[in-house]
């Protein structure tokens, strides 16, 4: 009987703890994903604004995917809508949340996970937190005291965010390399950390039960990619039944120059890169014969409206500002 | 496993320990108390848990070993003639020293190779290209064992404390494993002596809920103090630190400003947590800090902060080289040379000065470690040369030097030198940490403070607002302690709706305010490094 009484205690205190949380959870969580309203990483999380199942193919992945795919070049060649949640040093933990946001509002035929991220290890008290933070969002939005400061508080909606880009960062800048024992073929296989495995399966579950195409995509790097991470993923897309496609052993058909195509010394690609990678995945999406062309339809005009801005933006040498 | 921050720590390990402490008798608590430690230290450091078992082992085989040619000498002079007494003294005095000998050259020797090698091969290299000989040294790189720095010290001191006679040489290794590797000193200390903290151990008290909710309000303390404050400024601290170049002298200022406060709140946090932890189990450890900011000259702030390490050095360098029969011999002859006053403060600079290199290497091994306790040497040092002719100016000019102004005044001072101490302290390399003074000096402007400009480097305003409004709050708190409240037994006695309703707002205060998450990076408590 003495043990009960404190068991009974804590077990009241606890509860009592996780009303409170939860009621400040309720007041935390941004009401749109624009920053001001206190979202994190607006960019990625711009795809919240976009117009209801307009977009049909979702990227998720780190600093890679932002540098090296551009939706709306994809756009210019072939009429396909595609996002890019692309965050720096993204973790594969926020990609699976990053995605599931993108599950409210949009149906894509095609998620592209960018592999980078699967082998970044994940803190352990990220991974706690982002658990937890799925149900008390207070954790992940805490931070909101900044603005609720300055602004007060709202519980109303108000203006959303989209991003310009879709999502894609551009930077024209220049700093080649001559890349030594990139990609020097090897048996070894570099070792996937397991709970990124797991996140991996949890990824493709969730684009199944919503009907998507799961595809794994290396985008270049000479810095981080190498042929161990190429066999590791090999392995895991085999084992998983994903496709995989690495473009950093198909250089023949990328076309990638690492004198011009890079901004940082191969870790990045510039926007010389990346008007090579869309415009190879512009070539696999039209074969998958998933899609069809919105460029006529009016429900997509700003899209074309935005790409010519971005075009003039590419002329006008704001990516070499960056 | 990272640290007591980390989850694994406050959600499994502390309370499956706890729990499990509860509920079992009271044989087998110390059992479960060294299980759970050595978990701990597995859980951080991995397979170089063998280092302090070894560590354990060799001192526990070292003390019987001293106690046993201890007990022989006894017996010896029980049965000597009085005129053999004196060799017998000196014969068995000679073979204890000279285990303590052995017991540094491994414990030390260890501690000096796996932290301090790369440090003195890599100067070694660099004076031998100076000298232009084509030789060079391999340099290793050891994994250090967590705690490595703390657990030494507390073996070395045991053995000393054993052959001074001041305690017994345990002949129960579980209890001398338990006093080296109880889990909440593992990382930070404090320092405990073997009297202090060993036989409390493994007593392993009943629980009770005085000293529970007492330790866990102690913990949640720390936890506030270091993910509210310490880990906030850390982005700020951060940037200017690695990029001091692109910084003018007023926000390097504020850099050396804001270490210093992360520094105490990270290792004043941390230290809570581990007291916090340890009071859960009804053991008391020692205090490691009691206000530092609050001295008025760099000898009491060094009195305040760090006060295991600081009495550790007392006890062991300090006594050792100042009772030394040179340094006598010096005293004297110092005494003869420049009067009563300064003769003993010369000589006892020297056993000063050995204090303050040890304690700058300790804390690790590079140049600016080395200088910051130089630093403090001369701060002390000269404190105490000129502290006679302070006392004389101020009674001529008829100053109070127990005045409220002047108090605040010497408190200033020694808070801007300590500043200025931590700003080599946390420089990347002595060299950088020279150049960032420099720059304090030669290119001062308040414009990046004035114009908002200093908030674009990883700390905002409501960041600046939030932690000065946090050390208001404890300075209060400091006050209330320094006149003798103890805050956590105040709570204590409130009714429970109370009670409970201030755990509630300091939880929420830590969810809400706490720097971690999106935008932020986890900052591993400081001195666990050292």
């Amino acid at each position: 009987m003495k043990i009960i009484k404190p068991i009974l205690g804590f077990t009241a205190f606890a509860l009592g703890l996780l009303i409170i949380l939860a009621g400040l959870s309720y007041l935390f969580v941004p009401r749109t994903n624009t920053q001001a309203a206190g979202m994190e990483e607006i960019i990625a999380n711009g795809i919240q604004g976009e117009p209801a199942n307009s977009i049909d193919v979702v990227v998720v992945g780190d600093s890679e995917s932002y540098a090296s795919i551009s939706p709306l070049l994809i756009w210019k060649d072939t009429g396909y809508t595609s996002y890019v949640c692309g965050s720096g040093r993204q973790y594969l933990s926020y990609s699976k949340t990053l995605l599931e946001r993108a599950f409210e509002n949009q149906s894509p035929k095609l998620v592209i996970l960018e592999t980078l991220c699967i082998y970044r290890p994940i803190p352990s008290k990220t991974i706690v937190m982002d658990e937890v933070s799925r149900y008390l969002p207070i954790l992940r939005y805490h931070d909101r005291w900044k603005y609720i400061a300055q602004h007060g508080w709202s519980t109303s909606g108000g203006e959303v965010y989209t991003s310009p880009y879709k999502g894609h960062r551009l930077n024209s800048k220049v700093s080649g390399v001559e890349p030594s024992n990139y990609m020097k073929e090897t048996s070894n296989i570099a070792e996937i950390p397991v709970y990124n495995r797991i996140l991996v399966e949890q990824i493709q579950e969730m684009c199944q039960e919503h009907g998507a195409k799961l595809l794994l995509l290396s985008t270049p790097s000479t810095v981080n990619w190498n042929y161990q991470r190429h066999n590791g993923v090999s392995a895991l897309a085999q084992e998983l039944g994903i496709e995989y496609i690495d473009l950093n052993t198909i250089p023949d058909q990328v076309g990638i120059d690492w004198s011009t195509d890079t901004y940082d010394r191969g870790d990045h690609l510039n926007h010389s890169g990346c008007v090579k990678v869309s415009q190879f995945l512009s070539n696999y999406l039209e074969g998958t014969k998933l899609f069809s062309d919105r460029r006529n339809d009016s429900q997509y005009a700003n899209w074309n409206t935005l790409l010519q801005n971005y075009e003039t933006d590419v002329s006008s040498g704001k990516g070499d500002q960056r | 496993m990272s640290s007591y921050f980390s989850p694994q720590y406050l959600a499994l390990l502390l309370p499956a320990s706890v729990c499990l402490y509860a509920i079992t008798p009271q044989k087998a608590r110390r059992v479960i108390l060294l299980l759970a430690s050595y978990l701990f230290f597995w859980a951080v450091s991995g397979s170089l848990i063998v280092f302090l078992l070894f560590s354990t082992l060799s001192i526990h085989h070292l003390g019987l070993w001293l106690d046993m040619l201890q007990q022989n000498s006894k017996r010896e002079l029980a049965q000597a003639e009085p005129d053999q007494k004196k060799a017998l003294k000196a014969k068995a005095k000679k073979q204890q020293r000279g285990i303590i000998l052995l017991a540094v050259v491994i414990h030390i020797g260890l501690l000096l190779t796996l932290k301090y090698s790369h440090f003195f091969l890599t100067n070694g290299n660099s004076l031998l290209r100076f000298l232009h000989l084509p030789a060079i040294l391999p340099v290793p790189t050891y994994l250090l064992p967590i705690g490595i720095s703390f657990y030494t010290l507390q073996s070395v001191s045991y053995l000393i404390d054993v052959y001074r006679g001041k305690i017994q040489a345990d002949k129960n290794l579980f209890r001398l494993a338990l006093f080296l590797g109880f889990f909440p000193q593992m990382m930070e200390g404090p320092i405990c002596r073997y009297e202090q903290t060993a036989q409390r151990l493994w007593e392993a008290p009943k629980m009770t809920w005085n000293n529970f909710f007492l330790g866990g309000q102690r913990i949640l303390w720390g936890i506030i103090k270091k993910m509210v404050v310490a880990d906030r400024l850390n982005m700020f601290i951060l940037n200017v630190f690695s990029g001091y170049d692109q910084y003018n002298g007023s926000v390097i200022a504020l850099a050396a400003v804001c270490y210093t406060i992360q520094l105490y709140m990270d290792f004043s946090g941390t230290i809570d947590v581990a007291l916090g932890s340890a009071q859960l189990f009804g053991v008391a450890l020692p205090e490691n800090f009691q206000r530092p900011f609050f001295s008025r000259t760099i000898s009491e702030f060094w009195q305040r902060w760090h006060i295991t390490l600081g009495t550790w050095f007392k006890d062991y360098i300090f006594y050792l080289v100042s009772m030394s029969k040179p340094m006598k011999n010096l005293t004297s002859k110092a005494r003869k040379r420049f009067g009563p006053r300064y003769g003993p403060i010369l000589t006892s600079s020297v056993a000063l000065l050995c204090v303050w290199l040890c304690n700058g290497l300790w804390h690790g091994s590079a140049w600016n470690y080395i200088f910051f306790g130089l630093y403090h040497f001369a701060l002390i040092f000269t404190g105490n040369l000129i502290q006679p002719i302070v006392i004389q100016v101020t009674e001529r000019l008829h100053i109070d030097r127990n005045h409220l102004a002047y108090r605040i005044l010497q408190t200033m001072k020694t808070t801007i030198l300590v500043c200025i101490g931590e700003l080599f302290f946390r420089a990347e390399g002595l060299r950088n940490g020279l150049k960032m003074a420099w720059r304090m000096v030669t290119d001062w402007s308040f414009a990046p403070i004035t114009t908002g400009n200093v908030f674009a480097h990883g700390m905002d305003g409501p960041d600046l607002i939030l932690v000065a409004v946090f050390l208001v709050v404890l300075f209060f708190v400091g006050l209330a302690q320094e006149r003798g409240v103890r805050l956590g037994e105040r709570i204590m006695a409130k009714p429970w709706p109370i009670r409970i309703a201030v755990y509630y707002a300091a939880i929420c205060f830590l969810v809400i305010f706490g720097a971690y998450g999106i935008g932020y990076i986890p900052v591993d408590p400081i001195y666990a490094g050292f």
